[in-house]
């Protein structure tokens, strides 16, 4: 997908511009935020589970080169063939060709960030291979040519009327209600599942003591992606693995509740290998591909190795306010929100992201809601500061305040000269101002708080005398 | 000024038996560069109250901005100096109150700006510890909830990202409120929720930061309410220009504003 972070704030504000896009996300993140607020509510002794999750992530990412030694060394054992990639472009080589090597020509996919992540579709595209996103929320955007608004609900942009729409113009079906549309998109899907060569997920946890894949889902196409195909090709960045059956299931705990607002996903699957002699279903071959893509860097700087811990539950997206209003394109790349906004500065180019960490109000919504206690705006704060790109205004402020005196001058002038601030406002270099007194009636400048106080006490200490 | 006995101070804190301290117990003002120039108001009228519970406030000289600006916008360099300028400026023990939340969480965050056991780390510490917000101070060090204070009014509570979730403030601003007579205290539908300020973001992404101060506009008119109370000078700012934009005459509060108005010493505070 093109990669617009650049333009991020150009993005918030045409966003911005459209009203219905705003309706959808507003009545969409509130139902999540509800579901999970319900759920929540009965979940005994959450404090205590949450902190057994975050105990198994942060086991995880302290022991992380020995776990996935393990773990590669157990799947191998189950009959995994591991694959070890450093950046997007070797992971696209190497499924490319595990594609061409076993001749494929029709790609189904469980959803995954992961994938998305590396742009996987073009590249087995362009290897001859017809790639269906079979997840429905996944196969609502393929069919519109866009990319995922949201880590756990691609689709979330998306009114059902639009869903329709879409519908019957790329499939040339008909449906209106949400149970009608699901059962067109199944019956479309059903087809691509029985014709797959290969089937290609992500993966929400690899357990190093057993060499497991755990992929956690709702719909059931990822278990169909991973036992119709004979080929299966699973994908994770390298924090993704725990060490112990015993930690997934702690995560597990966490995950759907704090995701969709489930006790349990209605799909859990563990897939130790391939089939093996006797079995009856499962793919005949299975490959892991471990990804790095600069997450070894992040965990090597102490602010922001903390990204790592989260298992992508979404719940700080949906609490956000930012992305309440702007959904999840505005960010410019395929993650949003809180989580991404550091995600997305960490992945690309500074460069390329340079606004990123600056689209956020630092309310702290999002750590209130993580159930893992990532410290979103702390972590925002240090790509602000690795930045260092600062904001003008913000330059010349803290030089002013740096010397009391040029600052009580510069104030005591302003307020005499522009006490509405009106000049201020209509400065060509201070576009933002402008921006910010459209909607509102900038404050105006008073006689000082200090003269005032100064003046009272000297008045007072006359009327003692 | 009332003579107000001081017995809830006891033991709270280790400023409550500092040294060189009167009869009267002085309370050092932090003023944030907001009220020092545009809402004024807000600072008298935390001298009344202060006053009116027998403090005597005083106000430190060279005060300009803490350096949460800098901060915020990734100048470490910057938030430092301003740091340390603070700690020079509230130098003189005992407590220092300020009608800021995200000021307070700016002085509670020096320390992590200083290397741990270097002297500046040290002074930074004992400043973080006794600097207060104001309804923090008032409510919860000097434990006095009810000041006699009466006001027949309806007011909406705006409880700031800064105060209710970086500094953990729910209860002593709306206690507060809630003991002044005559006072019906409303909340928002969703009173948590950001108002889109959040400093250079308003700047920034002004069309996000309008939307949200539009949803929260509409949110608080929806109440009914006769006044926009909150414990954070920028929320009033930010809410009370775009009411203003939008031609509403609600006025806009900080909290110390009510309870002035309450006890009879409100000036003219309505905005
Ligand atoms: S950062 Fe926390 S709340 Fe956000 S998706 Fe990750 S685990 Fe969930």
């Amino acid at each position: 997908m093109e990669v617009t972070t650049r333009r991020f704030r150009q993005n918030t504000e045409d966003a911005c511009r459209n009203g219905n896009l705003r309706a959808v996300l507003d009545h969409a993140t509130r139902y999540f935020q509800s579901k999970r607020a319900a759920a929540l509510a009965v979940f005994d002794g959450r404090e205590e589970h949450f902190a057994r999750a975050r105990a198994a992530r942060l086991t995880a990412l302290s022991r992380l080169p020995e776990l996935l030694e393990q773990l590669e060394q157990n799947a191998s054992a189950a009959g995994v063939r591991v694959h070890w990639a450093t950046d997007a472009a070797e992971a696209r080589a190497l499924i490319s060709g595990i594609a061409r090597e076993n001749g494929v020509r029709v790609v189904v996919k469980g959803k995954s960030m992961i994938t998305e992540e590396i742009g996987l579709n073009e590249a087995l595209q362009s290897a001859g291979a017809e790639v269906w996103e079979t997840d429905l929320g996944e196969f609502i955007v393929q069919l519109a040519g866009e990319a995922p608004s949201h880590i756990i609900a691609p689709a979330i942009h998306k009114s059902r009327a639009e869903v329709a729409e879409l519908f019957q113009e790329k499939l040339g079906l008909t449906g209106q209600s949400i149970p009608e549309l699901t059962l067109l998109a199944r019956q479309a899907l059903r087809e691509k599942f029985l014709a797959a060569d290969m089937g290609v997920t992500g993966v929400n946890m690899a357990v190093a003591e057993t060499g497991s894949v755990i992929l956690v889902e709702n719909e059931g196409n990822i278990r169909m992606s991973t036992t119709c195909p004979p080929l299966h090709v699973a994908v994770m960045s390298l924090e993704k693995v725990v060490a112990t059956l015993e930690d997934a299931a702690d995560v597990l705990r966490a995950l759907p509740r704090s995701a969709t607002g489930q006790r349990m996903s209605s799909y859990v699957s563990v897939l130790t290998g391939p089939r093996k002699a006797g079995e009856a279903d499962g793919a005949k071959q299975m490959h892991l591909v471990i990804l790095d893509n600069g997450r070894s860097k992040v965990l090597a700087d102490p602010a922001l190795a903390e990204a790592l811990l989260c298992f992508r539950c979404g719940a700080c997206v949906n609490a956000c306010p930012v992305y309440q209003t702007v959904g999840g394109h505005a960010y410019g790349w395929i993650y949003s929100g809180p989580i991404g906004a550091v995600l997305n500065s960490l992945l690309l180019p500074p460069d390329d992201t340079r606004d990123t960490p600056y689209g956020c109000t630092l309310c702290g919504a999002c750590a209130q809601a993580c159930p893992l206690g990532i410290d979103h705006p702390k972590m925002l704060l240090a790509l602000r500061q690795q930045l260092r790109t600062g904001s003008g205004f913000g330059a010349l402020h803290t030089l002013l305040a740096r010397h009391p005196l040029a600052y009580r001058a510069a104030a005591g002038t302003a307020c005499a000269v522009d006490p509405d601030l009106n000049l201020l406002a209509r400065l060509p270099g201070l576009p933002g101002v402008k921006g910010f007194a459209r909607s509102r009636r900038l404050p105006s400048l008073k006689t000082p708080f200090s003269a005032r106080f100064r003046a009272l006490q000297t008045s007072r200490r006359k009327g003692d005398a | 000024m009332p003579p107000g006995p001081l017995s809830p101070l006891a033991s709270r804190a280790g400023w409550a038996y500092a040294p060189c301290m009167p009869e009267t117990m002085r309370a050092h003002l932090f003023i944030p560069c907001l009220v020092e120039d545009c809402q004024p108001e807000i600072g008298e009228a935390v001298v009344s109250v202060l006053e009116h519970l027998g403090l005597r406030p005083e106000l430190p000289r060279g005060q300009s901005c803490c350096g949460q600006l800098a901060y915020k916008t990734g100048d470490l360099d910057g938030a430092r100096a301003l740091a340390l300028r603070y700690l020079e400026v509230f130098h003189a023990p005992g407590p220092v109150v300020c009608p800021s939340g995200s000021c307070v969480k700016m002085v509670r965050t020096y320390p992590t700006l200083f290397a741990p056991g270097t002297p500046e780390h040290a002074r930074a510490l004992g400043l973080a510890g006794r600097t207060f917000e104001f309804c923090q101070f008032v409510a919860g060090e000097l434990g006095r909830v009810d000041l006699g204070a009466q006001l027949a009014t309806r007011a909406c509570y705006h409880g700031s990202c800064q105060v209710d979730r970086a500094l953990g403030i729910t209860q002593a601003p709306r206690d507060l409120l809630r003991a002044v007579r005559g006072l019906t205290l409303v909340e928002a539908a969703r009173p948590d929720r950001c108002c889109g300020f959040g400093g250079v973001f308003s700047l920034q992404f002004t069309g996000v930061s309008q939307a949200l101060v539009e949803d929260k506009t509409e949110e608080i008119l929806a109440t009914g309410a006769d006044m926009l109370v909150s414990a954070e000078p920028s929320c009033l700012m930010n809410i009370g220009g775009h009411l203003a934009r939008r031609g509403s005459a609600l006025p806009t509060l900080h909290v110390a504003q009510v309870l002035a108005l309450g006890l009879g010493k409100g000036s003219g505070a309505w905005r």
